[in-house]
């Protein structure tokens, strides 16, 4: 009785010198607890060198080998060929993205995007604390819980890839862009809540997710991106009402403006 | 106008539109019944009635704002450049409006009695 072997169906494309995308099937040894990078990688060192394929750290954290498997978007280290339930594998590059060549995409646009919504803490009041720092900013942890599963995101691109706005709409920032907005509008640490939500609040932002959720299915961190683009346009709405504004500059209500510095905690 | 802002008019319109369609239709049963609703000289008797031309001009104005405003997102993610984006805000605004004026002339022609 010989050993079980997987066939391994890869898309093979190289922009600069094909026309369109054939399928290459490579016969594949099965092992327990084989994932469908180690498939791909067994194919690559003993079958054939010229499989371009990205990846790193094989453990579900830096989010390189996004692809899709069977037609559904994974990270390809923690995808079980076991769990596929199929003896045939079909791997093909992540969709709305350009291919590099067979499995690699071009992710710059995808970066792109994710610095346009400006993704880090900005202060505006406190220069001096800034250059010559005396304490650390610190949150309460119900505030730290509000936004925390959003900074779990690796952008692997996995949400992007399965995104029904982002196949039409190439101006769209994507899940994982505006995931990362709300995190920023959240952190009650960041003063930037107006220029972030105005990058947001355009003909091509926020307002063209239709709330699919696919995004949030194929997440591989739990991100929920979905929940965060929804949350993000109540955040929109709240910042533009002027009874949920002037509320909120009361101290009570929707926190559109909180303001850190009561935070700020000097060391002794 | 902010997309928010737009969006907003967007939500409100939708749930006035259920609200307004289902009194239309109700009142279409108690002013006339049902099967002759769309008898021709039973339309002109709708639209004579003050309360039911009011609910078909409220019903028209809510509508073709929500309608309109569809039909310019789908065409926004339809294409992206910048000239495609201005040319469709404005020409869904321009035509919602005129819909609105034609639609509004109708209503008031209709309810003078200048229709026959």
């Amino acid at each position: 009785m010989g050993r079980k072997e997987l066939e391994l169906k890869v898309q093979r494309f190289d922009p600069s010198v094909e026309k369109a995308p054939r399928f290459q099937r490579y016969a594949v040894p099965l092992k327990d607890g084989m994932t469908v990078l180690d498939a791909l990688l067994y194919a690559k060192e003993r079958l054939d060198h010229g499989i371009a394929i990205r990846f790193s750290c094989r453990m579900a954290s830096c989010g390189s080998c996004g692809m899709k498997v069977n037609g559904r978007p994974v990270l390809a280290c923690e995808t079980q060929v076991a769990d596929l339930g199929s003896s045939t594998v079909t791997v093909r590059p992540m969709d709305n993205f350009a291919i590099v060549r067979d499995l690699v995409v071009d992710l710059g646009s995808f970066f792109s995007k994710h610095a346009g919504i400006a993704p880090h803490l900005e202060r505006k009041g406190d220069l001096q604390e800034q250059e010559s720092p005396s304490g650390e900013y610190l949150i309460r942890p119900d505030e730290l819980d509000s936004f925390v599963q959003f900074t779990y995101c690796i952008k692997c691109g996995l949400c992007s890839s399965a995104c029904p706005t982002s196949s039409t709409d190439s101006l769209f920032p994507g899940p994982q862009a505006l995931a990362q907005a709300h995190r920023f509008v959240e952190d009650p640490r960041d003063e930037a809540n107006e220029e972030r939500l105005d990058l947001v609040d355009k003909e091509h932002g926020v307002w063209r997710c239709h709330f699919a959720g696919t995004c949030s299915a194929v997440c591989p961190k739990g991100v929920d991106p979905a929940l965060g683009i929804q949350l993000l346009k109540r955040h929109v709405m709240a910042a533009r009402s002027p009874s949920r504004r002037k509320k909120a500059k009361g101290g009570g209500g929707a926190r559109v403006f909180p303001n850190p510095n009561k935070d700020l905690v000097k060391s002794p | 106008m902010r997309e928010s802002t737009i969006m907003q008019i967007q939500y409100v319109t939708a749930v006035f539109a259920i609200g307004l369609v289902t009194l239309h239709l109700l009142m279409q049963g108690v002013l006339v019944p049902y099967g002759d609703a769309l008898m021709f000289q039973k339309v002109l008797s709708l639209y004579k009635d003050a309360v039911n031309g009011a609910l078909l001009e409220i019903l028209l104005i809510v509508v073709l704002a929500h309608g309109f405003n569809g039909l310019r997102i789908i065409l926004l993610e339809w294409r992206q450049t910048a000239g495609w984006t201005k040319g469709v805000n404005r020409t869904a605004l321009f035509a919602a409006l005129v819909t609105m004026a034609y639609g509004t002339r109708t209503v008031i022609l209709a309810a003078t009695g200048q229709v026959s």
